[in-house]
């Protein structure tokens, strides 16, 4: 089971990532979200904020997310630290993404510019 | 689900049971519907869609449960993957897209025979391509048929049936005897199992779990689209049949446009022609969408080749798999512009959607077993009896439809062992095949607290 803090840096280090890269901030400039990750096992919820093409991590709840990432600490941490795959724990149920169809398929896309295959 | 976790974009029921009903209802669902007519005596054909009709709702109950346990986009690949292992659920989703496939092309025929009767100056394999053309370039593109455009399609297609229907029973007579008397139990039981083919794509609404508020209006938009689905048919079914004599209807790929010719006469025509088109681009459309976005997350997991993963950068869609859907379907459309045997295809649907909601039967009564405790916010009443039932009559369906048509039979025992074959040879050389690709990559994994086990998780010695 991983700690809220260590699902804190994994976000942290996401974000990092994702700031850096200008691609992917030109072509999620248009891309404005408000996206939940929130853990089953432990009592740990993080925002993150999509605006202009930066992300910013908010701790805590947002009252009216797009789209919400549950799942274990461990799946958490461990995705957004990009050493697994968002796919594989998403079509074995581990992972849930609730959000449009359009928005799940650019989550991935995006973790795979930033992590690759 | 809490208030603090609703999402903002949310759909309404009446957009779920549209989209239902709108997966469901295509061209060949007419050729289909007047099958079923010839398989029952007399105007009694409405009897079996009805009991079609109530057999997919016990479908989708078992649909209902399993999606409340597991609402993924990923739908029956996740239900039969957790119920049945990896290699069957793998395979019976494989050749379930594929299949799918197939109904493309048998719309394919039905709606260019359609076009090429109004406008016989065009061959039908331009009208194929324009078509086909259009809907990749539109899945290419990303663009979504927004929910109230879906809403006034369905709904409308639906009023014109019942309109249709209405305006046929002012002008022809039906007599009572004929209805309620379908003649032999075999040619019902047939009747029956054809008449599932109606309903085929209602549990594609599944995946739309993740837009909605709440997880009951999935189960019941399900059962409302197949209710007013059910009526329908019945209803447009013994119009089309007391009209136009049944011999004529069953032998002809547009029984919907002769029917509308005879009753409305040249104005039926057009309006059944716009109808057709509408139907099959809903169809072509959900088709390419879901097939596509199956082939992008196999990929994604190395089931598929990688290069089905690549994603457009402008558009953000799939587009390699799309180009290759796009190759595909035309590729069965012409093939069955050529030798016109489409309604095989219509069979082989037939069978393979009983198959699956046979398995989805069963898969409600191992997940029970195996995940007793798992959160399941619509549970099917009455124990095990439903599923059960379910699982057998669809079982049954099955093979009648495939005792009956050997060919769809032998087709899909050489689909499923195909895809069989390709889950126990290809899809274990493709995930070795990437995993020494990243161990090579990642000798040290970026979680601080994992970045020591990694090496000899890869297989690799400390010095």
């Amino acid at each position: 089971m991983a700690t809220h803090q260590e699902i804190k840096e994994s976000l942290e280090t996401f974000c990092k990532n994702y700031n850096k890269n200008d691609k992917l901030r030109v072509m999620n400039k248009d891309w404005d979200r408000v996206v939940l990750v929130k853990a089953t096992d432990i009592d740990s919820e993080h925002t993150l904020e999509l605006k202009n093409g930066v992300v910013v991590l908010k701790e805590g709840a947002s009252d009216n997310p797009e789209m919400t990432v549950i799942s274990d600490s461990e799946t958490l941490a461990d995705l957004f630290y990009g050493d697994i795959t968002p796919t594989e724990p998403y079509m074995n149920g581990t992972l849930k993404i609730l959000g449009t169809e359009e928005d799940i398929l650019r989550l991935d896309f995006v973790s795979l510019m930033i992590w690759g295959e | 689900m809490n208030s603090l976790t609703r999402l903002k974009k949310v759909l309404k029921l009446r957009t779920i049971v549209a989209t239902g009903a709108g997966l469901a209802f295509c061209s060949s669902t007419f050729v289909a519907q007047v099958q079923v007519a010839g398989f029952v005596a007399g105007e009694s054909a409405w009897l079996a869609i009805l009991i079609s009709g109530f057999m997919c709702l016990l479908a989708a109950m078992c649909f209902s449960e399993l999606n409340g346990q597991l609402p993924s986009a990923a739908g029956i690949r996740l239900y039969f993957v957790r119920a049945f292992g990896d290699k069957a659920g793998l395979s019976v989703s494989l050749l379930y897209m594929a299949v799918i496939m197939g109904v493309i092309g048998a719309e394919s025929y039905i709606i260019a025979n359609i076009l090429h009767e109004v406008l016989p100056a065009v061959p039908p394999l331009i009208w194929v391509l324009l078509m086909i053309t259009a809907v990749t370039v539109i899945n290419i593109r990303g663009i979504k048929l927004a929910g109230g455009f879906q809403d006034a399609l369905t709904y409308g297609m639906l009023l014109s049936l019942l309109l249709m229907a209405f305006l046929a029973f002012t002008t022809y007579e039906v007599t009572f005897t004929s209805l309620i008397m379908p003649g032999s139990i075999d040619g019902l039981i047939n009747a029956v199992a054809l008449g599932i083919f109606l309903f085929v794509g209602f549990e594609w609404v599944t995946p739309l779990a993740e837009e909605v508020t709440d997880s009951s209006f999935i189960a019941r938009g399900m059962m409302t689209a197949i209710g007013v689905l059910s009526i329908s048919y019945a209803l447009f079914t013994v119009a089309m049949t007391s009209t136009v004599p049944k011999d004529i209807l069953v032998a002809s790929p547009i029984p919907h446009f002769i029917f509308a010719e005879t009753v409305l006469g040249r104005g039926g025509a057009v309006w059944v022609l716009i109808l057709s088109l509408a139907a099959t681009f809903t169809t072509f459309n959900a088709g390419l969408i879901s097939v596509s976005r199956f082939m992008y997350a196999s990929a994604r997991e190395n089931i598929l080749p990688k290069i089905f993963s690549k994603i457009s950068m402008r558009f953000l869609t799939p587009w390699v798999s799309i180009a290759t859907l796009f190759v595909i379907a035309v590729t069965l459309s012409v093939i069955i512009l050529i030798t016109g045997r489409y309604l095989i295809l219509v069979n082989m649907a037939a069978a393979m959607e009983s198959v699956v909601y046979a398995m989805a039967a069963l898969a409600v009564i191992v997940l029970r077993k195996r995940e007793p405790h798992a959160d399941r916010p619509y549970l099917v009443k009455g124990g095990a009896l439903i599923p059960a039932l379910t699982f057998l009559i669809f079982g049954g369906l099955a093979a009648a439809v495939l005792t009956t048509e050997t060919r769809a039979a032998f087709y899909i025992a050489l689909g499923f062992l195909l895809c069989f074959a390709y889950v126990i040879t290809v899809v274990p050389y493709l995930k070795k095949q990437q995993v020494s690709k990243t161990s090579a990559r990642r000798r040290k994994r970026r979680r601080p607290s994992r970045a020591v086990e990694a090496p000899e998780a890869d297989g690799l010695v400390k010095k």
